[in-house]
């Protein structure tokens, strides 16, 4: 398993090298120029030069020709300097405010997380619950409610879901608050986004783990079980939820790294300073820099998930081996 | 299996409940009702509040209550007169209107900070010297340095010796610059290039305000985190990306609420303090609402004390196009409309091709815009319709000018396109407008522009695209036509005549490209021109060639809706002036009383 783990960790370093290339090209060829987004309207073009200088976007874009092993080394290069800044965790100061982009990445995951964690919670209780439930009554009246409530919930907009909500249950009912206010703590104004992104985030879910429900009751375990007589919670929660935890686990383990970059929507509507509303500020302004900055971060968490769910797999099936 | 449907149903909304309960129970525990706060919306992210880089509105906003300038716009009268701020009087200018001599205010204080190693530091004539020869700065990057390219005497030179500096901190700001002088602690010269009668109105405006060299060394690059100025209130609190907290400035000098305004001033209470100290309100609050469901959410609940009325809440808010809506009068909100400084239009790329040459082809297309749709249809009427570029606000504006310019008429509009054809020698290719937005209400704008342009017989494409693009492309010279506008910095129409100045071609602000030697001729000598009827002649004059040579289709004028509560007392807009907090009185009462 040691051997497993090690190889894998050797892994991440060319994925997550392709990842900054990718977005490297991305942000530095394919969409051009960001000096003038910088400089702002009515600045001179010495302005922007050295602007370039600052920002070292002046550099060549991947190797220095011009290098002299005196003054400029060869991989004095934008791309090297953008590889240098993920490793060493030093992203710099974000062009539109100039504000340290770790600071803000700092300042965001607590609101985020405060977020997105109840939202994931919250998710897979309700849906592993109630899919467990509907599943048992397979084809009688709440199966089908079930399957009726999960279509309707994936098929409406996720921005009707927060409309309504934030319109009905803050300002019309005023059950939660409308928007974040400097007097309230991090739970009451994330209560509402919470729910919201419960309510929204049910439907896909549940389906999904109706299935695997379903999957699972009709193998022939399920039936001697009940053949030795075990009673259906027993047979539910001992052998069929045990037996359904690998869809479960991985599809958790995958949502832990998205944790982490907030919801983008739910953070802008409801005013939570979060690293999704960073995230969407960061693509509206074009700052590159951030955007560079928590595709990285993503990056590793989830090359990193992903080789903890595989070592899940071991732990909750037997029959997994690492080879 | 019922049991565990049970348990399962308590537990999920026994959970719900709770925290149902418990949100909604400390939501509405706001301890701060009892002081005079003044709640305000901001629409966009502040990027920084040092004010020699500041260039966006949200962020001037915010930080003029902070800091402070020279001169500064009278709060009540009208039109807009300059009065001394933290100057003692108003400048004493040469005959030749080149050097302006300016006495600064005895005993006006920056706000307490370590940077000062705990004793008070006091505003010096040096302070402006400084903070406008860090404007200068090229290291520091400022985006202000506009104001005074190329206008006072030698500090172009400074400029030009900081780009040998190796970095912002290697600048030597003691160098001599001819034109900014000290005469004595509380006296500045500035002697100019040329006359520039526009001085005034920069010396008013937030980039030019002074910061202390001290609190520029002490906080490096996280100034931005620290404004430290002279005005009455301080930062408390700036949590980035979510609100900002200012309280009031201990040691703020004696200022006092004008005791002169308008004639109807009275009538509308704006005189009822009139001598009282300023500022009123104890602490300020200005939170981040891009969204606008909940600005207006906040604003019925009475969270925020003032807001703008969204664009889909404009039914619920106004009726028959300028009264307030009846339920809203119930609420004691008042309603506030006053014009813009602001013009808006199609502008084209004068040295594309296809539109430079052919002056039928944009008049064709100035004639298919049918404005008064436009304004209905995309501002529920907050706009008057725009026959030239300088809004009714200016004194300069020509009351004729709605009988003149081009009028929506399609068949004008055709027969130019058949001039338009045979000028080209041949049919019209497919035009482009580039739009600098990709949301929906572009993409509303855009489907408007084919339909007007497909009345006349020619093709167009919208090109969405996001600002940053947008501005790159207008950069390089490479839309052929954009969707923008302009609001003024000041009440005077030069600030618009410099957008069509030959000198100004991308990417400076001339983005029509636009170069005309007689209007150029025109602008150099009115834009030195004291304010005179001579000079009103000139802009008009000039104003008048725009709209024949049509570099532009210009299509409105802003005015704006702006709502407050009744609480908020002394809320008489004002364009030009920043820093208008400390006018504002909370009356706390009917706060309290407010029920939505």
């Amino acid at each position: 398993m040691l051997s497993y783990i090690i190889r894998r960790s050797l892994y991440i370093v060319p994925i997550i090298f392709g990842v900054m290339l990718v977005t490297f090209l991305l942000f530095n060829i394919v969409r051009g120029d960001i000096t003038d987004q910088i400089a702002g309207k009515a600045a001179s073009a010495e302005t922007r030069a050295e602007i370039r200088k600052e920002f070292g976007l002046d550099k060549p874009l991947f190797f220095n020709d011009e290098y002299s092993p005196f003054t400029t080394a060869f991989w004095d290069s934008q791309f090297f300097n953008h590889l240098k800044s993920a490793i060493t965790f030093d992203f710099g100061y974000s062009y539109n405010d100039r504000e340290l982009i770790w600071d803000k990445i700092k300042r965001g995951a607590g609101p985020s997380l405060a977020l997105t964690v109840p939202m994931l919670i919250g998710t897979i209780v309700i849906s592993i619950s109630l899919s467990l439930v509907a599943a048992y009554f397979r084809g009688k009246w709440f199966d089908y409610a079930i399957v009726l409530l999960s279509i309707t919930g994936m098929s409406l907009p996720f921005l009707s879901f927060i409309l309504f909500g934030q319109y009905f249950l803050a300002f019309k009912w005023g059950l939660f608050p409308v928007y974040f206010w400097p007097d309230l703590s991090v739970w009451q104004y994330t209560a509402l986004p919470a729910l919201i992104g419960i309510a929204a985030g049910i439907g896909g879910n549940l389906r999904f783990y109706r299935t695997v429900m379903l999957d699972e009751l009709g193998n022939d375990y399920v039936r001697t079980a009940y053949a030795k007589g075990l009673s259906p919670q027993r047979v539910l929660f001992k052998h069929v939820l045990k037996n359904a935890m690998i869809p479960i686990v991985t599809q958790i383990i995958l949502a832990i790294p998205f944790l982490f970059l907030g919801s983008l929507l739910l953070e802008r509507f409801f005013g939570i300073p979060g690293l999704g509303y960073l995230m969407i500020g960061a693509i509206g302004s074009r700052d590159d820099k951030i955007i560079n900055a928590m595709v990285y971060i993503s990056a590793i968490l989830f090359v990193i998930f992903n080789l903890i769910t595989d070592i899940c797999y071991a732990m909750v099936d037997p029959r997994v081996k690492f080879d | 299996m019922k049991r565990i449907v049970k348990a399962l149903t308590a537990v999920v909304l026994t959970g719900a409940v709770v925290y149902i309960l418990y949100s909604s129970f400390r939501s509405r525990d706001n301890s701060s009702e009892d002081d005079m706060v003044i709640y305000s919306g901001i629409g966009s992210k502040i990027a920084s509040l040092d004010p020699g880089n500041i260039g966006d509105t949200s962020s001037s906003a915010v930080a003029s209550q902070i800091f402070e300038c020279l001169y500064d716009y009278h709060y009540l009268k009208r039109p807009y007169q300059l009065i001394p701020k933290l100057a003692e009087d108003m400048p004493k200018v040469d005959e030749d209107r080149i050097v302006y001599t300016i006495k600064i205010k005895k005993g006006v204080y920056f706000t307490d900070d370590f940077c000062f190693d705990g004793r008070r530091r006091e505003l010096i004539a040096e302070d402006f010297v400084y903070s406008w020869k860090r404007l200068a700065n090229i290291k520091y990057l400022s985006r202000n340095w506009w104001i005074f390219d190329g206008r006072i005497k030698g500090l172009d030179d400074f400029r030009e010796y900081t780009k040998s500096c190796k970095s912002m901190d290697e600048v030597d700001y003691s160098r001599p610059v001819e034109g900014l002088k000290v005469l004595d602690k509380y006296t500045l010269r500035i002697t100019l290039t040329k006359p520039w009668p526009q001085i005034l109105y920069l010396l008013a405006h937030l980039p030019t305000a002074p910061v202390a060299k001290e609190a520029v060394n002490y906080y490096g690059k996280s100034i931005i985190n620290h404004p430290i100025g002279t005005g009455p209130f301080v930062l408390k609190k700036w949590n980035r990306g979510s609100y900002i907290e200012m309280v009031l400035n201990e040691g703020f000098r004696d200022e006092f609420y004008p005791s002169q305004g308008q004639e109807m001033d009275i009538k509308n209470g704006y005189l009822a303090d009139a001598g009282k100290k300023l500022p009123f309100a104890d602490r300020l609050f200005f939170m981040l609402i891009e969204e606008d469901p909940p600005m207006w959410f906040l604003f019925l609940q009475g969270k925020l004390d003032a807001s703008a009325i969204p664009k889909d809440n404009f039914q619920q808010a106004i009726q028959e196009g300028q009264n307030l809506s009846e339920e809203l009068v119930e609420k004691g909100v008042e309603l506030k409309t006053y014009r813009n400084p602001s013009t808006y239009w199609i502008g084209f790329n004068m040295e594309d091709p296809v539109l430079g040459k052919n002056k039928p082809l944009r008049q064709a297309i100035a004639c298919c815009i049918d404005k008064k749709h436009y304004i209905d249809l995309f501002t529920n009427n907050r706009a008057e319709m725009a026959q030239g570029f300088i809004p009714p606000l200016m004194k300069s504006y020509d009351p004729e000018i709605t009988e003149r310019g081009f009028h929506c008429d399609i068949e004008r509009g055709k027969k130019l396109v058949e001039q338009a054809k045979q000028l080209n020698k041949g049919m019209l290719p497919v035009l482009t407008l580039a739009m600098p937005s990709t949301d929906v209400v572009a993409r509303q704008y855009g489907q408007f522009y084919k339909k007007s342009f497909k009345e006349i017989g020619l093709e167009l494409e919208i090109d969405y695209m996001d600002w940053p693009t947008y501005l790159e492309k207008m950069h390089r010279k490479d839309l052929q036509m954009f969707q923008s506008g302009w609001i003024a910095d000041y009440p005077d129409a030069e600030n618009f005549l410099q957008l069509f100045y030959g000198k100004n071609v991308s990417p400076g602000p001339n983005s029509f490209n636009y170069i005309n030697a007689e209007f150029d001729k025109l602008y150099e000598e009115a834009s030195v021109m004291p304010d005179t009827p001579e000079r009103t002649k000139l802009y008009r004059q000039a104003q008048e060639m725009i709209i024949e040579d049509c570099p532009a289709v210009f299509l409105l004028h802003g005015v704006a809706f702006t709502l407050h509560h009744s609480w908020v007392e002394n809320y008489k807009p004002n364009t030009f002036q920043q820093g208008l907090s400390k006018f504002r009185r909370i009356n706390v009462e009917k706060r309290r009383a407010y029920k939505y």
